[in-house]
């Protein structure tokens, strides 16, 4: 047991503490800044790998303090779900800091960086370990947070400042409703103990009436939609591209959107009694899922191709874990994490060569020259687009498989599309960089002549993550068998239709992009409209341009009026006054002696009157 | 002779001296609206000491003592006086109000 606790200390608290002593003393000194940071980072994964090795144990619950009947615990939950997500969690977040070493090697604020990386995996680590649901909440805030200094890391460029903003004001519009549902569950079951809310005995399915219980996961969920970017707040995490490319790896895979899928995988048995909010998290997760796939179509940025399928790949986990499968959606999250990680920092080698998000320019300045990065990109799309054996294939299958189940036959479909659009803008993406239409000449780019692209700091990582991505769906047993589940067998027969739109989406890019003299425009380019709709995003963002922005505007403004006009009006008026009574009261003190004597005489005369007359 | 007619004689002389002190700018003409002022409160006490008090020393002494700060006070005044106009070549009332708010 204390051994347990002295591991879970180490895990959580080492990049706390890098990030305190870099941010407080290492200011001035980045080499040494980044060394402890990783070193913390480093010591998290040894902590968090060694206590999936113990197994799961009891929670540890500590008393933070007591108000009437109210118990607020710190602790920690030790099973199957924190624990493997607690490995992802900072074995990616450590790729991401050692990759970074190369990425962010000449900024000149790294020590922020690095420091920041730090906050965000201890938030994150908190946040997944936490036993009790305030301090799931309180952490959940800081991965917000952490992610806005991130996502605004270059505060000197305006769209990265608007871009972070962005992000915490949507995420909090989300967070509004999990802390009122937050606060709904205290209030039903006087606690916040997540074992036992969770407990199949008078947890708090038994303890809530069926209608309270769908308002909390409502709300709840509201939370979720906000945190991992789902329809209609989906549209801060494109924009949060802004930040250093590592970060954005950081944040699609394994911290911050992932947060609102853990929640949804912690809390599953309480959403797994209600049927109502079931049914509209598929609706939305399906919504959400064909959306961002469409939008991912059209991107001409490779990291917005890649913040598009995310959004997407979420909606996946969450169709997963709404269909009823916490196995599916946990099992999705993780192969995810991999391979979205990977993806990224195999973006951000493009990136960093070839000074440019543009897939087309990529190319055509020789982007397949880049044989590592090409490589990484390979697997991580083949893994995205679900081709077997990679991570991707066996984790959507098993979600096919969940949301087939009871007949869902609608989402099947909508998980069909989606999977089939997914093969389609992941392949679409690795032609337009690997096989473009001519290539530059090697002396164009005086850049490629630095000899090998990237540095060791960078390749490591990549290397790692190749592997991981490769071999991560054949963990689904170990992983069913930590969350305590039997893991169902698929026959091909089942998988056929998966491989199907995957082979035919594959193909479809391969006939639009990939063959010799192909069109280099998506077949979505023949319907002009669609392509615009596309392209702005639905106009979800006009939408809020449109109406919400202009409509706070309006309030602002008229807040703004009242203010100037009314408060500050009176308090001006009030102070006048005082100071017209002041300066009007000295003009009695004229120094004139006789002035003075001759309202002392009218003064007694009227008092001698007065008591005169018997008082 | 009567009390009233002696109150109201020194009423009438109270009140001049009130007007002159009050009016005038000049500040010897209020010394002498002052010394009108005490004169009238001299003649109220003699009045009440002559009609309605059994030892008659009493009134006789205050007044005594009134004459003798008069005389104090006047030398005084004129003193102040003189050095006000010697430093400000005025003794106009009025304009000396340096003392004001």
């Amino acid at each position: 047991m204390t051994d347990s606790l002295s591991l879970i200390l180490a895990t959580t608290f080492a990049p706390f503490g890098a990030f305190v002593l870099a941010i407080l003393l290492l200011m001035r000194q980045p080499r040494v800044a980044q060394l402890i940071v990783i070193a913390g980072g480093a010591l998290s994964l040894a902590g968090a790998v060694s206590l999936l090795a113990n197994g799961p144990v009891d929670p540890l619950r500590y008393l933070w303090f007591v108000s009437g009947d109210i118990q607020l615990r710190f602790g920690f939950i030790l099973d199957g779900l924190s624990l493997m997500f607690g490995v992802a969690v900072a074995l990616i977040t450590l790729c991401v800091m050692v990759y970074s070493l190369g990425y962010m090697g000449h900024d000149p604020d790294k020590t922020r960086y690095f420091a920041m990386l730090a906050l965000f995996e201890w938030a994150m680590l908190s946040f997944v370990y936490a036993v009790d649901l305030l301090q799931s909440f309180i952490f959940w805030e800081l991965v917000g947070l952490a992610s806005f200094f991130l996502i605004g890391f270059w505060y000197e460029k305006p769209s990265a400042t608007a871009a972070a903003k962005k992000a915490f004001l949507m995420t909090r519009v989300g967070d509004v409703g999990l802390f009122i549902g937050v606060l709904m569950v205290l209030q039903v079951a006087g606690h916040f103990d997540i074992p036992a809310l969770l407990a199949v005995d008078n947890g708090l399915v038994q303890q809530a009436a069926p209608a309270t219980l769908t308002a909390i996961t409502l709300l709840i969920f509201v939370g979720i939609v906000g945190k991992s970017a789902q329809f209609p707040l989906h549209t801060w995490l494109p924009d949060a591209m802004e930040g250093p490319t590592p970060v954005s790896a950081l944040l699609h895979s394994a911290t911050m959107v992932a947060a609102g899928v853990y929640l949804m995988a912690r809390l599953h048995p309480l959403f797994m009694g209600s049927e109502t909010t079931l049914g509209i998290i598929l609706i939305i997760a399906s919504i959400t899922t064909l959306l961002a796939a469409t939008m991912a179509m059209v991107a001409t940025d490779i990291k917005r191709v890649l913040a598009f399928s995310s959004i997407s790949q979420l909606g996946f986990m969450l169709l997963g874990l709404a269909a009823g499968s916490l196995f599916a959606g946990v099992f999705h999250l993780i192969t995810h994490a991999l391979f979205k990680a990977l993806l990224f920092l195999c973006s951000g080698l493009f990136i960093h060569h070839f000074e440019t998000n543009e897939m087309e320019q990529i190319g055509r300045a020789g982007g397949r020259r880049l044989r590592f990065a090409t490589a990484g990109l390979l697997v991580g799309g083949a893994a995205l687009a679900g081709i077997p054996p990679l991570g991707g294939f066996f984790s959507k299958e098993e979600i096919f498989a969940a949301l087939g189940h009871d007949g869902v036959t609608l989402f099947s479909v909508v998980a069909l599309l989606a999977a089939f659009l997914t093969a389609y803008y992941t392949f679409r993406m690795i032609f337009l960089v690997t096989r473009p239409a001519q290539i530059e000449t090697e002396e164009t780019h005086a850049h490629a002549e630095h000899g090998r692209a990237e540095p060791w700091s960078m390749a490591l990582p990549v290397a790692l993550l190749v592997v991981g991505a490769a071999i991560a769906g054949f963990w689904g047993e170990q992983i069913a068998a930590g969350l305590g589940i039997d893991m169902g067998h698929h026959t091909l027969a089942s998988m056929a239709p998966a491989l199907a739109v995957v082979a035919v989406g594959v193909l479809l890019a391969w006939v639009d992009f990939g063959r010799q003299g192909a069109a280099r425009t998506g077949f979505i380019a023949r319907v002009p409209a669609l392509e615009r709709l596309f392209t702005n995003g639905w106009y979800v963002d006009a939408f809020y341009d449109a109406v919400i922005v202009r409509i706070t505007t309006l309030v602002a403004t008229l807040m703004h009026a009242i203010e100037v006009k009314f408060i500050d009006g009176n308090f001006d008026r009030l102070g006048r006054g005082v100071l017209g009574l002041g300066s009007g009261s000295t003009r009695i003190q004229n120094g004139w002696v006789q002035f003075y004597g001759g309202w002392a005489v009218i003064l007694v005369g009227v008092a001698a009157v007065y008591f005169s007359m018997g008082g | 002779m009567s009390l009233e007619s002696l109150l109201l004689l020194s009423l009438v002389l109270f009140c001049l001296g009130l007007f002159a002190a009050l009016s005038h700018r000049n500040l010897i003409a209020v010394l002498i609206g002052i010394e009108l002022m005490m004169n009238a409160a001299s003649l109220n006490l003699m009045a009440f000491n002559r009609f309605s008090v059994t030892d008659p020393t009493t009134g006789q002494v205050f007044v005594l003592i009134i004459i003798g700060l008069a005389a104090a006070e006047v030398a005084i005044f004129l003193s102040i006086i003189l050095n006000l106009y010697r430093t400000h070549r005025t003794i106009d009332a009025e304009e000396l109000t340096e003392l004001h708010g």
